[in-house]
């Protein structure tokens, strides 16, 4: 009986007094839902993230836009740009113990390619023709055309990343389901409890460094205010993701609070696209005035409370072949109130907004009305553009409506996204030559267009890297020059941490988390 | 009485089947692209070819009518189709989370039954009094007050700045008490005044002047004649409550990050998840339907008259 008190006591002890010297070895995150199965060729459920943690791709993309080596050791392209031979490290094996070699990229990938229905969105799935083992270490893709961003691409957290073909369905076919998820990266999921938990543990094997933290413990939070209260009361210890984890003033408050929080590289960008091919903004003045009327200094402290970055050109620099020296327009509304008038656009006495011959200046802004950020933001720039003389109409439209102007190219500025890294630029530019694109319909007006086009069509499937910068250059200076976007901002991803996690650092897309660099600190 | 309940089950029928078509109808008009939100949920851009493929694979591309016709097709066999976000079996998503909400609503409701009913007689008790100032004041406050509002203060409270409670989550018994306070403070609220008044209208009758007179102690009357025939206004109350309560949970189990079927229909709102919420909707009506069928009975069988009246005029 004493025992078993004495042994109470201590355990209370143990549980009440902080042990100093000791460092947590568990992370706590949260997540709106499950992770899900984890099919690595499947989408949602399985949740994106914890797919990055548990498999891994052929290469890397790294946060400078480059493709660096990863469970290839390297590749080479064939003269036409069409066979693609890598050559795989031979020192890594599933987590289950299974060995990693060419037949397990050839049954992943094969699967893959069966169910090209389901990953037609990804130009990669489309371009792959074959792929063969050519010996244990070595893996021959074959493309249908040339298509220079498979390196991108192949980066992708899905899905195109590798499951022990150990757990293969029976069938072979993993559309049907996968036996367990089961790969080679440095997380195993040990744990799924629905509606409450994931947890994933080092996994010890790994070939790389091995993560610093032991466990990751991911609590299904679907309210962003309950995950910030969760962070405040120690029940996770972090706070990561890309679309609104929390609220932006709530990021503010915490970060004012003390706690560490950092926002990324930019990693997309929010932009409006002006038609060319519609009056008002069929004319250059026009578009460059609305790029000089914005006050994105302000929007993005008055709404975004300093979560996302001033975006002066279409693609961020950081992204690949978009460093290119653009000149940004500038906020300044003095030039664009001189540059409407030189263009014939002026304010009669006694009115509020500009006319030239009658027709008056005025240009439909379409947004979708139930997001209260777009709303804001659209409000914003109409008070903008009003300064300068412009009426902006606020077109705000359920979803559907939405779109359906984006491809018949019913609008005067629309809002849009960039992909993001690794898509930006090459899937971007290559959407910009389908009609059902707003970017397609608002280019329209240019006097070059096809010629622009055709660009496209050569920088993606040109072999030679001078060329296809030389390309690039064009086309987005081009675009920039006739001012075809109104470049927002750059979406960030925000990271905000208790003081017991050390070493934090960004992913180099939206998708990749960086838990395996954490590390816990005293 | 094996006949009435017979019949009110049957009514059941027609009733599910005419909010299920108003339900189909609401969801679809509502703004929000389900295609959409799903492409979101799955990473993929939702380029006009994705958005066309993926209303194809939910089933969306077809007409309503016969959206509706297979849907309804399949209800009436068990199975509420699959849910576009978790991709698993609607039925059962819900038949997992149903048991932690039962135990949230579960408490809460005896919390309340606890809590208001002492309240009430306590009010009623001490009329105009400072116990009765109090419990009205108590009420009003209850009534008007928003759950999630008063589930973030509570948080605020006993979580960030006394450290007491744990802000979200299941485990032991201290993660209940928030999300049990913040779920019944209305229904509570509701109940205590609704005794009190109920109270105050029986002891005025005459069958309590009657039992005075007869020299029955002030306690004695309370108890046999005034409090059972109050009691039966609450037990309609409690019937609502009920559906109250579990309809409550939608928000606070969000707030508490409570695992039960609150949250998860809240998610499927989000995320327009229209098999979930059809089969939410037409599970939260059913369990009011019942619940009012169990206050009926309960009704008869606590009031003779109530009784008798059913049987003569059968």
């Amino acid at each position: 009986m004493r025992g078993v008190l004495v042994g109470a006591l201590l355990g209370i002890a143990a549980a009440v007094l902080p042990v100093s010297g000791v460092v947590a070895q568990t992370l706590n995150f949260s997540w709106p839902a499950n992770v899900g199965p984890l099919n690595p060729h499947a989408y949602s459920p399985s949740q994106m993230f914890a797919q990055g943690m548990v498999y891994e791709s052929l290469v890397k993309y790294q946060a400078d836009g480059t493709v660096a080596p990863w469970l290839a050791t390297s590749w080479t392209a064939s003269e036409d740009g069409k066979t693609y031979t890598f050559k795989l490290r031979d020192d890594v094996t599933f987590s289950n113990g299974d060995k990693f070699d060419a037949a397990a990229v050839v049954a992943n990938l094969e699967t893959v390619m069966a169910n090209r229905k389901s990953h037609d969105w990804l130009e990669l799935i489309n371009q792959l023709q074959s792929v063969k083992a050519l010996d244990d270490l070595t893996v021959e893709l074959q493309l249908k055309e040339p298509y220079y961003p498979l390196l991108q691409e192949l980066a992708l957290v899905r899905p195109v990343r590798f499951l022990a073909p150990s757990q293969f369905p029976a069938s072979g076919n993993t559309e049907e389901g996968i036996k367990a998820p089961i790969g080679t990266g440095p997380w195993k999921l040990v744990e799924t409890r629905l509606g409450e938990h994931d947890v994933f543990e080092r996994n010890d094997s790994y070939w790389g460094d091995k993560p610093a933290y032991e466990k990751i413990v991911v609590k299904v939070i679907a309210d962003s205010n309950t995950r910030a209260v969760a962070l405040e009361t120690g029940d996770i210890d972090l706070i990561y993701g890309d679309e609104g984890p929390i609220t932006p003033d709530t990021f503010a408050r915490l970060k004012a609070q003390g706690y560490q929080a950092e926002i990324s590289p930019p990693l997309g960008t929010q932009v409006i696209a002006l038609n060319t091919n519609k009056a008002p903004t069929n004319d250059l003045a026009v578009r460059q005035a609305i790029n000089h009327a914005i006050d994105k200094d302000m929007l993005i402290a008055a709404i975004y409370h300093g979560t996302q970055t001033r975006a002066d050109t279409l693609f961020a620099p950081t992204a690949p072949y978009s460093n290119i020296g653009l000149r940004p327009y500038g906020y300044d509304a003095a030039l664009a109130a001189s540059l409407l008038d030189k263009a014939g656009w002026t304010i009669a006495p006694g009115a509020t907004f500009r006319a030239k011959d009658g027709q008056p200046l005025q240009i439909d802004l379409a947004y979708i009305g139930t997001d209260a950020v777009m709303k804001s933001v659209a409000e914003v720039l109409q008070a903008d553009l009003a300064k300068v003389g412009i009426e902006a109409r606020l077109l705000g439209e359920e979803a559907n409506s939405f779109y359906a102007r984006q491809t018949d190219g019913n609008f005067g500025m629309i809002f849009g996204n960039t992909w993001g890294a690794p898509y930006d630029p090459h899937a971007f530019v290559s959407s910009m030559r389908v009609p059902a694109h707003a970017d397609y319909q608002a280019q329209l007006g240019l006097a070059d267009k096809a010629k622009i086009d055709a660009e496209i069509d050569q920088a993606l499937t040109s072999t030679d890297e001078t060329k296809r910068q030389t390309l690039y250059t064009d086309i987005l200076t081009r675009l920039h020059d006739e001012a075809v976007y109104l470049p927002l901002t750059y979406s960030t991803a925000i990271l905000v941490a208790r003081d017991n996690v050390g070493n934090l650092s960004f992913g180099a897309t939206q998708f990749d988390y960086p838990f395996a660099a954490l590390k816990p600190k005293d | 009485m094996a006949g009435f309940i017979l019949r009110r089950l049957l009514l059941l029928v027609p009733i599910l089947l005419g909010v299920s078509i108003l339900m189909f109808v609401i969801i679809r008009m509502a703004p929000g692209d389900p295609a959409v939100a799903y492409l979101k949920l799955s990473n993929i851009p939702p380029t006009p070819s994705a958005v066309a493929d993926a209303r194809h694979t939910l089933g969306l591309d077809r007409p309503i009518l016969a959206q509706y016709a297979s849907w309804i097709r399949n209800a009436v066999q068990g199975d509420f189709g699959i849910s576009h976000v978790t991709r698993r079996p609607v039925i059962d998503d819900i038949l997992h989370y149903l048991p932690a909400t039962l135990q949230l609503a579960g408490v809460a409701l005896v919390f309340t039954l606890l809590v208001s009913v002492p309240l009430g007689i306590w009010s009623a008790r001490y009329k105009d009094r400072w116990p009765d100032h109090l419990v009205r004041g108590f009420a009003f406050l209850g009534v008007s007050t928003p759950s999630f509002w008063l589930g973030f203060l509570l948080v605020l409270l006993f979580s960030l700045t006394l450290k007491w409670l744990p802000p979200m989550g299941k485990g032991g018994w201290q993660h209940m008490i928030m999300p049990v306070l913040a779920v019944s403070f209305m229904s509570l609220a509701i109940n205590a005044r609704l005794l009190r008044a109920s109270m105050l209208e029986t002891a005025s009758s005459r069958h309590v002047l009657y039992a005075r007179l007869r020299g029955l102690t002030d306690g004695q009357v309370e108890r046999s004649h005034i409090l059972r025939n109050a009691m039966l206004p609450i037990v309609t109350a409690t019937g609502m409550h009920v559906g109250e309560l579990l309809g409550g949970t939608l928000v606070i189990e969000s707030v508490f990050g409570w695992p039960g079927i609150g949250r998860y229909a809240v998610t499927a709102i989000y995320s327009r998840d229209f098999p979930v919420i059809q089969c939410f909707t037409l599970f939260l009506v059913t369990i009011f339907v019942i619940c009012n069928l169990v206050v009926d009975i309960l009704y008869a069988w606590l009031d003779p008259r109530i009784r008798l009246n059913a049987e003569a005029a059968l």
